[in-house]
C-alpha cells in the first residue's frame, strides 16, 4: 500500500502535448477515479503511472520511490485492462499466477494465494479453463485475480467495466469496491462513466484536455462543481443551463433569464453584481413539481416524459427553452400539459458566462 | 446458377489441370515401378514388387533416406529458429516503420532469387580459393575450409543456403505477425515482471502457435523440393554425403544407370512415406494448437 505523487507531469507525442504540467497527490488507501471525456488524457495518465507510457517530463513517485524511469514490473503496481488482456493460450490458473511465478514466489505460497483469490472471486470452478471459454464477467474476474495475487502497492483499473453489460457492470463495480474495502490498497480507476465514478470513488479527479478540471469527493463534485464543464459532465439527467443577468436590489439577489426570475441566496453569491452576465445551472434532480406561488417557480408545457421506473424525467418547454426536471409524480402529467416546477435557491449554480467558472463563494 | 453449381464450375478447371498433372504422372510412376524398364533397352516386362523389394536391400537408398530426414530436420528447425530470433530482434530494436519496411524488403530478396542463382552465389562464397568466407576465415588464421568438399560439413553448408533464403523470408512474415498481436497481453506481461525474452517465449510466440505450425508445414514441404539447390552445389557429393532421395532417384533413373523403373519405385515410396509423415505431423500440430 502506498501513496502516489505526480509532479509537473507532461506528456507529448511529437509536438502534440496531451498532458501539461499536471500535479496530483493520492494518499495511501484512497480509491481515486480519473473521470473525463474521451481523449482527456486520463488513460495516458494511468499508463504513465503504470510505466507503460514514457513521461515526457515530470516525476512519478510511488511509496516514496521515484519510479519515473523504472520498468512497469518493478513499480509494484497491478493493472486491470479494459480488454482484460488475458493470455489466451494459458489456463485461468496459469494466467493468474504468471506474475508471481516471474517474481520467484515459492510454489506452495503461489498455490495458497491462488486458492485465496480464486475463492474470493468465485473462480474455483474455472481454474483449468482457457479464457475463450469464459464469459466477459468471468474474464474480468480473472484479470482482477491476476492483479490481486501480486499483492501490489497500487491497483490500476483502465476502464475495466466498459465491455460488460449494465447489470454485470453494476455487480462487478460493487465487487471492486468491496475488494478495496477489504484490502485498502491505493487504487486508481479510469472511467468515462460519471455514474460509475460517483458510486465507486473516494475522490474523483475530473480531467479535461490534459488538465485537472476539478478534484474532490463525489458530493463535492456533484453539489459544488467548480466549472460549467464539471456541472455539465456530472449528473444524469444533465444540468439545465440558462443564460441570465444578475439583478441586486438591496438584500435580494435575482437572476433574470427573459421572463424567468430565479432568486439566489445572497450569502452564497456575495460577489455578484447587477448586470453581470452569468449562466444558471439547474439540476433536474434538484427540481420537482411545485404549487403556484412557490419560490423560483418555472412554468412550461410538457414535451416529453421519460419513465425511469421509480421516477421520471419531464422535459418541458419553458418560454422557448427546453428544460428537464425529475419527479416521482411523473405519471400525473401528460405531454401537452402545463406544469409548474421549482428549485430551492441553495441548489442553483451560477457560472461566469465567459470563463465558465463557478461564482459560488469560496469555502462553500 | 445455384451456389453449388458456381462452386463446381469455378473449381473444375483447376481440378482438371491438377488431376492431369498429378494423378496421371503418379499413375505413370506406379506403372513404371512395376516394370523393369531402363533407358538402355526398349524391352521391358512386368516384375511386380521386385523393384520395391530390391530397394529394401539397397544401402544407398537407406543412406539417401537418412540424408533426406537430416535435411528436413536441419532446414526446418534452422529456418524457424533464425526467423524467430531475427523477427524478435527486428520487432524490439527497429521501431521506425520506414526502417522496418526497408529491412523486410532486404530480407525478402534472397527468396526471390532462383534456387540455381542462390546456389551459384554461395558456391563462390564457399570456394576454398576464391571465396569470401575462406578469406574471412583466413584473416582469423583458419582454413581453408572445404565447405562443400568435406563430407562432415557439406550437408550443413548447403542447408545454410536454404536457411538463408527461407529464414529471412519467414522473418518478414513473423515480423508482420508480431505487429498484428494485441498490445494488452504484452503490456500485462510487462506489468507481471516478465523480461523481454520471457514475454516472447511465454506470451507472443505461444499466441502465434497456429501460424507457426503452418510455417513449419510449409517449410517441411518446401524442403522436400531442394533438388536444384543440392544438385548445383554438390551434386549429392562428396561421395553420398548430400545425396537426398530425390537426388538418388535422379542419379539412378536418369544419370547413371537409367533404371527408370527402379527410380519410379523410389519416388512412389518417398510419396507414401512423406504422405504418412505429414499426416501425422499435421494432426499432431492441430491437436497441439488446440
Amino acid at each position: 500500500m502506498a501513496n502516489i505523487s505526480c509532479s509537473s507531469i507532461t506528456k507529448a507525442y511529437g509536438t502534440h502535448t496531451v498532458i501539461e504540467g499536471l500535479d496530483l497527490s493520492i494518499p495511501d488507501h484512497e480509491f481515486v477515479v480519473f473521470l473525463g471525456p474521451s481523449g482527456c488524457g486520463k488513460s495516458t495518465m494511468l499508463r504513465m503511472i503504470a510505466g507503460l507510457e514514457e513521461v515526457t517530463s515530470g516525476n512519478v513517485v510511488i511509496d516514496g520511490t521515484d519510479v519515473t524511469h523504472l520498468a512497469p514490473g518493478a513499480r509494484g503496481v497491478a493493472m486491470v485492462f479494459q480488454s482484460y488482456a488475458l493470455y489466451p493460450h494459458m489456463t485461468v490458473a496459469e494466467n493468474i499466477t504468471f506474475g508471481v511465478r516471474r517474481q520467484g514466489v515459492p510454489k506452495p505460497e503461489i498455490a495458497r494465494r491462488l486458492k485465496d483469490v480464486a475463492q474470493l472471486l468465485g473462480l474455483e470452478p474455472f481454474l483449468e479453463r482457457r479464457p475463450k471459454n469464459l464469459s466477459g464477467g468471468q474474464q474480468q474476474r480473472v484479470a482482477m485475480a491476476r492483479a490481486m495475487i501480486k499483492t501490489p502497492k497500487v491497483f490500476l483499473f483502465d476502464e475495466p467495466l466498459s465491455n460488460l453489460d449494465a447489470k454485470l457492470r453494476e455487480k462487478l463495480r460493487t465487487e471492486i469496491r468491496k475488494m478495496h474495502l477489504a484490502l485498502k490498497t491505493t487504487t486508481i480507476f479510469v472511467t468515462h462513466d460519471q455514474l460509475e465514478a460517483m458510486t465507486i470513488a473516494d475522490r474523483i479527479v475530473l480531467m479535461r484536455a490534459g488538465q485537472i478540471e476539478q478534484q474532490g469527493t463525489p458530493d463535492e463534485i456533484f453539489d459544488r462543481p467548480a466549472t460549467r464543464f464539471v456541472a455539465d459532465f456530472i449528473g444524469s439527467p444533465t444540468m439545465n443551463f440558462l443564460p441570465a443577468s444578475i439583478e441586486r436590489m438591496g438584500e435580494a439577489l435575482t437572476a433574470a433569464a427573459g421572463p424567468i426570475h430565479i432568486s439566489l441566496p445572497p450569502e452564497r453569491f456575495s460577489g455578484l453584481k447587477t448586470g453581470q452576465q452569468v449562466e444558471l445551472g439547474l439540476r433536474p434532480a434538484r427540481m420537482d413539481l411545485a404549487p403556484e406561488g412557490s419560490a423560483n417557480l418555472l412554468e412550461g408545457r410538457v414535451v416529453l416524459i421519460e419513465n425511469m421506473g421509480s421516477e421520471g424525467q419531464v422535459i418541458a418547454d419553458v418560454h422557448g427553452t427546453e428544460m428537464s426536471f425529475v419527479t416521482k409524480d411523473f405519471r400525473s402529467v401528460r405531454p401537452g400539459d402545463r406544469v409548474r416546477f421549482a428549485i430551492r435557491p441553495e441548489h442553483v449554480h451560477v457560472f461566469d458566462r465567459a470563463s465558465g467558472r463557478s461564482l459560488l463563494n469560496d469555502g462553500l | 446458377m445455384t451456389r453449388k453449381h458456381f462452386v463446381f464450375w469455378t473449381l473444375a478447371p483447376a481440378t482438371v489441370v491438377l488431376a492431369s498433372l498429378a494423378l496421371v504422372s503418379i499413375a505413370g510412376a506406379v506403372w513404371f515401378s512395376l516394370m523393369n524398364r531402363t533407358l538402355r533397352s526398349p524391352d521391358y516386362e512386368f516384375v511386380g514388387a521386385y523393384n520395391y523389394l530390391r530397394l529394401l536391400r539397397d544401402s544407398r537408398f537407406f543412406n539417401a533416406l537418412q540424408i533426406s530426414a537430416i535435411w528436413e530436420i536441419v532446414t526446418v528447425t534452422g529456418t524457424l529458429a533464425l526467423a524467430i530470433v531475427l523477427a524478435v530482434l527486428v520487432h524490439e530494436t527497429v521501431k521506425s516503420p520506414l526502417r522496418r519496411n526497408l529491412i523486410c524488403f532486404a530480407f525478402l530478396a534472397p527468396v526471390l532469387l532462383p534456387r540455381v542463382a542462390a546456389a551459384f552465389i554461395w558456391r563462390f562464397l564457399y570456394s576454398p580459393s576464391l571465396g569470401l568466407l575462406n578469406y574471412l576465415a583466413g584473416l582469423l588464421g583458419l582454413g581453408p575450409i572445404e565447405f562443400l568438399a568435406d563430407p562432415s560439413i557439406a550437408l550443413l553448408s548447403v542447408a545454410v543456403v536454404d536457411i538463408w533464403q527461407w529464414g529471412l523470408f519467414f522473418t518478414v512474415i513473423l515480423v508482420k505477425l508480431l505487429e498484428t498481436l494485441p498490445k494488452d497481453p504484452i503490456e500485462a506481461a510487462m506489468l507481471d515482471n516478465a523480461s523481454l525474452w520471457q514475454i516472447h517465449a511465454y506470451v507472443t510466440l505461444p499466441m502465434l502457435k497456429a501460424p507457426l505450425i503452418s510455417l513449419v508445414l510449409v517449410k517441411a514441404v518446401e524442403s522436400l523440393r531442394s533438388f536444384d539447390l543440392i544438385f548445383v552445389m554438390t551434386g549429392g557429393g562428396p561421395g553420398k554425403a548430400t545425396e537426398t532421395l530425390d537426388l538418388y532417384a535422379y542419379q539412378s533413373g536418369i544419370n547413371l544407370g537409367g533404371r527408370v523403373s527402379y527410380a519410379s519405385a523410389m519416388s512412389i515410396l518417398l510419396l507414401i512415406v512423406t504422405t504418412i509423415a505429414f499426416t501425422i505431423i499435421w494432426r499432431a500440430g492441430k491437436k497441439w494448437a488446440g
